[in-house]
């Protein structure tokens, strides 16, 4: 279920600021997605960049290889909207669903 | 690539001689892990290993960035190392021999229904 999910997670933290791998991990852990691990983001990165949705620069780090490097793009940007259109529909039939059981 | 490459391999040799060398920088945990993954990821390759090898680029990027932060390779991918080389190779668009398996029973089966 988080698979979908999480890749607009990634889209929405890289479109604020550009970012890499490790800080995007550590911002989802520290939203609360706990068993998040940096491969998982890495694979969503490698789609994410297969779409076309990211522009990657690669920056020296001060210790280690140079680090890539993601900021989002107008594709990704419009994809995130789409993104969060498909959520807001979601969520919502989703409330409707349990508010009526009762 | 040219021909007596592409029939040989041997530019692959090359490539594969130079991940090795970098992998054996890696602490050893993630020798381990680089292991247990060629394992799994080279089922999933085609003929000649020919589209495995970016992938293979991007994942010995991935766990020298990780290494040089000081992260363990359990950290880094977790317990599904096996679901980790599918994700991989299915969303980096690695073409297997399960893929032209497929490819052929289904052409064979619109061959045979006539479309």
């Amino acid at each position: 279920m988080l698979k979908g999910v999480l890749e607009g997670c990634v889209l929405e933290i890289i479109s604020r600021k550009e970012t890499y791998g490790y800080d995007i991990t550590r911002q989802l852990n520290a939203l609360g997605f706990t068993d998040v691990v940096e491969g998982t983001v890495y694979t969503i990165l490698i789609r994410l960049e297969k779409n076309k949705l990211v522009e990657i620069t690669k920056k020296p780090s001060d210790m280690g290889p140079p680090r890539k490097f993601f900021a989002i793009n107008d594709a990704g940007r419009q994809e995130l909207l789409r993104f969060w259109e498909k959520w807001k529909f979601v969520s919502s039939k989703m409330n409707e669903l349990k508010e009526k059981k009762g | 690539m040219n021909f007596w490459e592409k029939i040989t391999g041997s530019d692959l040799t090359k490539e594969f001689k130079s991940y090795e060398s970098r992998v054996a920088k890696l602490p050893a945990d993630y020798q381990a892990a680089w292991k247990i993954m060629n394992a799994n990821l080279w089922s999933q390759s085609d003929f000649t290993g020919r589209s495995l090898m970016p992938i293979l680029d991007g994942v010995l990027g991935l766990f020298e960035e990780t290494a040089a932060d000081g992260q363990s390779v359990q950290e880094v991918l977790g317990d599904d190392i096996k679901g980790f080389c599918s994700a991989l190779a299915g969303e980096a668009g690695a073409k297997t021999f399960r893929d032209k398996w497929r490819e052929q029973l289904n052409s064979n089966i619109a061959k045979k229904l006539g479309n």
